[in-house]
């Protein structure tokens, strides 16, 4: 065998080789350290001294946010927070005492601040009150020269021009808190900081990476007190530039801003949503829930208080009710079996059924909510006058399978993906949900009470309109999407959304016209349940729904909603579009405990799309409006009457 | 023990790698020392009670590997191998996630980093491969293939967690070990220009600006992600001020600032610098170097080759902390978050070079003791 001892000597050349390159790593290395520390160290030791060199970061403004019809909704304004630079404070207790005097703040409370930030670096300002008032910084900036490591720094706050109106959609920015850094940097691969501004819900969450920019950073030399002296430029720091602000890009919403605001006004002082859809594109024209917050608060610096008032209020001011919550959809409801009926075949445009009020269904009758029922009652009518018999009919012969696949069709049980946070899917039931949910067999009863609207069906607003406006197109099921476009300063459009389609429902134009018909008589037939609700100049179709919290027993059922405990008061709905002919905007809207869907949810409906008929068509609208009036003269009267007309009819 | 025997092994031991160790590592601690408290940050106080702890844990299981017979390190090279590739695997599915970096399995109270491990496990089993391959043929580019994905798959495992600086130095230890295999000129010209067009490229008409930026962020995003050079800066400052002789001990400025960041970790030479001076470095820079030529001349002495191997292997891996932690810190290199042998805290990276001398005590022993 060759001898290892030769091997190992063949090698040494090799190792000769290795050592005298190490030699010459470290020989360059010493050469360096000999330059930093002797050849410039003298240099050096100054810097070190006072440690002039600071980084400043540069604040990129945020992008702005327009609506459609580009109105500002959006946009940031200063706001001044005092910040102590722990490394500067010359005489600390005397300092904030002096401070504590000025912002009319404990000496307490400012000295547990410090503390909370003790193990940053003392460079590292640390903010003690944000917000404060224009004679505040007057005083500080006077006295700045004996009260050392006390500064004003500007920060950028956000406003919102409508105040409250759309808070859901728009979102807010808060600071990042110490329980969400670590899941933020990982979600974003990028290296947040405590206290770092962030998009936390809505749009300003989804659309945060465009509309922040990019910070730049800029060094200054800084004198031993802190101040700024000017920004540095010496030849030892070649290589460090500064880098300045990259502005963020701003968006342009398909919101309008008068549809939103009629909704706002309409929901005013009730709990509910509205949301208003485009049945051409999907582009969702107004989208709001009530109650709101005004998102302003959290970016002038959240107080505990303030937050916990949000989170406590029953009326849950924070949740967006057109997406995050869901709701039984009653008698709107109706409108989904009737296709689901008329398109499996089970029945035909000729099924009749007579109420009298009750329906006969195992121990327990099934009532219609006219107590004495509705006689005979065709297709057209079930929907115009919302008869519950009629239905329950259909219910023994329609599958709930067949139902929940139409109701799928259209859009419910499953998410939009509309660019919003923390949208939910609401509830479709069928056999094999129930099995899986409950390990039992579904009842007929359930049926009927699915086909109505109650029960295990649950939806969000925003699928009701979707639905709605599917209809109303002639089964084109649209996306909906709630930006138009982000574009930077010099108008170089960045992201653009196209409309979509989710699907084409395949639902026969025979089937739509029909029910299309009915929704139009419901409103406009003088026995239609919102007829009411008809308003000028828009000749809308749709359906009202009725939906109930808490099931009562028999005798009660009649009772009158307004007389009972506010909890339990039935949600009033309404869905609709309009115009009939050629239908534009579909519109969703629930009042929760509002009782009645034509009286509650309808006027704000109505609102709504009056609001855009004005709007967007103005000729349409008065050739409506020319037609109702028949040539009789009261054309003039209801356009003088303007803003409130239609308010008379309820 | 009989006592004749025991004086005779000691005699035999071979105490000068755990000796140069001991001296690096007093120096080391007296330092973190420095480093943790001069700053007032409460935090990291006992830091170097842990680093301790990790150092008598690390040199106990360095000499008992040295009580090891070379030929059992060489005959369980593969076995390591693959257990610690698994580990890398377990810390990518159930790892601690620290400053969006996996990096760390929990064990207990401690937590370790099992890519530490990686660096010697490798160079056991590549040096087997190595000593089995031919021994006496020179090696060409197609010699490579195999041997180098024993590296690829490690490196590989380790630049997801994302910690490019491991990952590149697993890969420049392979290369000195190749090149000490005889690995032909032709081939080390060939694998240089390559890395260089390539590397040069990719970088400099590849990639816009962002994307350079975003790449560098996304491998390593505990490194400088808010804006570049200023850690460096921080860092020659620290240096620079040192001059000649230093500030003395506990009087580093810019460590007591926080100026500097990670000064317990990556930039602890650079508050010893501070402190000690010129004159410093220059000493521990020649502890270092007694140390790494100990290892080439235990190569040239050694009568088995896989020992040979081994022992320029492992004095790549001290060579290559030592000097790109060191470039990195006076600004010859960019950021890439590679720790100081003995100095920077941190316990997995202390156990393997006390594993790492334990295994070239064994192999120097083995020429005197087990003959």
């Amino acid at each position: 065998m060759f001898g290892e001892d030769d091997l190992v000597k063949a090698h040494k050349q090799r190792a000769d080789v290795i050592g005298n390159i190490i030699l010459t790593c470290f020989s360059l290395l010493l050469a360096r350290l000999w330059f930093l520390q002797i050849y410039k160290g003298e240099e050096f030791y100054k810097y070190s001294l006072e440690n002039r060199l600071r980084k400043e970061v540069l604040e990129a403004s945020r992008g702005l946010m327009f609506s459609r019809d580009n109105e500002i909704l959006v946009y940031n304004v200063p706001r001044f927070d005092v910040i102590v630079t722990p490394q500067y404070l010359k005489n600390k207790i005397e300092t904030i005492e002096k401070l504590s005097d000025i912002l009319d703040m404990p000496v307490a409370s400012i000295e547990a601040i410090l503390k909370k930030n003790r193990s940053q670096a003392s460079y590292r300002p640390v903010t003690i009150k944000k917000n404060i008032s224009r004679q505040e910084v007057a005083i500080i900036e006077t006295e700045n020269a004996k009260i050392p490591g006390i500064s004003v720094t500007t920060v950028i706050s956000r406003e919102y021009t409508d105040g409250s109106t759309g808070a859901h959609l728009l979102g807010y920015i808060s600071e990042i808190s110490q329980q969400q850094l670590p899941q933020l940097k990982k979600r974003d691969n990028f290296d947040y900081r405590l206290g770092d501004t962030i998009g936390q819900s809505g749009l300003e969450e989804k659309l945060d990476l465009e509309l922040r920019g990019e910070d730049g950073y800029e060094f200054m030399e800084v004198d031993a007190r802190g101040r700024k002296r000017r920004v540095i430029n010496s030849e030892l720091f070649t290589g460090i530039e500064m880098k300045s602000a990259q502005a963020g890009n701003n968006v342009r919403l398909t919101i309008d801003r008068d549809v939103q605001m009629a909704a706002v006004k309409g929901l005013e002082g009730k709990v509910g949503a509205a949301v208003a859809i485009s049945t051409e594109t999907g582009e969702i024209l107004a989208m709001v829930s009530t109650p709101a917050f005004h998102p302003s608060l959290f970016s002038l610096g959240l107080t505990r208080d303030f937050w916990n008032s949000l989170v406590t209020d029953p009326d849950k001011p924070l949740l967006d009710r057109a997406i995050q919550s869901h709701y039984s959809p009653g008698s709107t409801f109706k409108t989904i079996t009737l296709i689901a009926a008329l398109e499996s075949g089970v029945i035909d445009e000729n099924f009749e059924v007579n109420c009298n009020g009750k329906f006969p269904m195992g121990s327990r009758p099934f009532h219609c909510w006219k107590k004495h029922g509705h006689g005979r009652v065709g297709v057209h009518k079930s929907i115009v006058e919302s008869c519950d018999v009629f239905f329950y009919k259909i219910a023994t012969k329609l599958d709930i399978d067949v139902l929940a696949k139409y109701s799928k069709l259209l859009g419910f049980g499953s998410k939009s993906e509309i660019f919003l946070p923390r949208e939910i899917s609401g509830l479709i039931p069928s056999k094999e949900w129930k099995k899986k949910r409950f390990g039992s067999e579904w009842h007929m009863g359930e049926t009927l009470s699915c086909v109505i609207g109650q029960s295990y069906v649950n939806v969000t607003p925003l699928q009701l309109a979707m639905s709605y406006a599917a209809i109303a197109n002639g089964g084109h099921l649209f996306r909906p999407y709630v930006y138009k476009e982000v574009f930077s300063n010099d108008g170089q459009i960045k992201k653009k959304t196209n409309p979509e389609l989710i699907r084409e429902t395949g639902i026969s134009q025979k089937t739509l016209d029909i029910v299309r018909k009915a929704l139009n008589g419901a409103v406009n037939e003088p026995h239609g349940t919102a007829f009411a609700q008809k308003g000028h100049g828009i000749h809308m179709a749709g359906k009202t729904g009725t939906s109930q919290v808490v099931s009562f027993s028999a005798d009660k059922i009649f009772n009158r909603c307004e007389d009972k405990e506010y909890q339990f008061r039935h949600h009033g709905l309404f869905a609709g579009f309009a115009p009939y002919e050629n239908p534009k905007i579909a519109v969703a809207v629930i009042v929760e405990h509002g009782c009645h869907g034509s009286s509650a949810a309808g006027p704000v409906a109505r609102e709504m799309i009056t609001s855009y008929m004005k709007k967007y068509q103005p000729e349409l609208y008065q050739a409506i409006l020319l037609k109702e009036d028949g040539g009789k003269g009261s054309l003039m009267k209801t356009i003088i009457e303007g803003e409130d007309q239609g308010g008379g009819n309820e | 023990m009989n006592k004749s025997i025991f004086l005779e092994f000691i005699k035999r031991y071979d105490f000068s790698f755990f000796g140069t160790v001991l001296a690096i590592f007093f120096i080391g601690i007296i330092n973190l020392y420095s480093a943790t408290h001069s700053t007032i940050n409460p935090v990291t106080d006992d830091l170097y009670q842990t680093q301790m702890v990790w150092f008598c844990i690390s040199m106990g299981v360095g000499v008992a590997i040295s009580f090891l017979q070379p030929k059992t390190i060489f005959q369980s090279a593969y076995f390591f191998y693959i257990l610690n590739v698994m580990l890398l695997i377990l810390t990518l599915v159930i790892g601690k996630n620290v400053m969006g970096a996996t990096r760390w399995i929990a064990l207990g109270p401690f937590s370790i980093q099992p890519s530490e491990f990686m660096k010697i496990s490798t160079v056991l089993a590549v040096g087997r491969w190595f000593y089995k391959f031919n021994p006496e043929k020179e090696l060409g580019l197609y010699d490579l293939i195999f041997p180098f994905l024993f590296v690829l798959i490690p490196a590989g495992l380790v630049i997801v967690q994302p910690d490019l600086g491991t990952g590149l130095l697993m890969i420049l230890i392979f290369f000195v070990m190749a090149f000490y295999r005889k690995l032909m000129w032709k081939s080390i010209a060939i694998i240089a220009v390559a890395s260089l067009v390539c590397g040069g490229f990719a970088y400099k008409y590849g990639l816009k600006d962002y994307q350079r930026k975003r790449i560098i962020n996304f491998l390593d995003p505990g490194a400088d992600a808010k804006g570049s050079g200023y850690n460096a800066i921080q860092s020659k400052i620290a240096i620079g001020s040192g001059q000649i002789v230093g500030k003395g001990f506990k009087k580093s400025s810019q460590a007591s600032l926080n100026y500097l960041p990670e000064n317990h970790t990556d930039f602890i030479f650079s508050v010893y610098n501070e402190e000690h001076g010129f004159l410093g470095a220059v000493f521990l820079i020649i502890l270092y170097l007694i140390l790494i030529f100990r290892f080439i001349w235990l190569a040239s002495s050694v009568n088995k080759f896989y020992d040979s191997l081994v022992s320029i292997g492992i004095m790549s891996i001290f060579f290559w902390h030592v000097f790109i932690n060191m470039s990195m810190v006076t600004g010859l290199l960019p950021i890439v978050g590679i720790p100081l042998p003995l100095m920077s805290y941190g316990g997995s990276n202390l156990l393997t070079f006390g594993i790492c001398c334990g295994v070239a005590t064994s192999i120097s022993n083995a020429r005197n003791l087990f003959q």
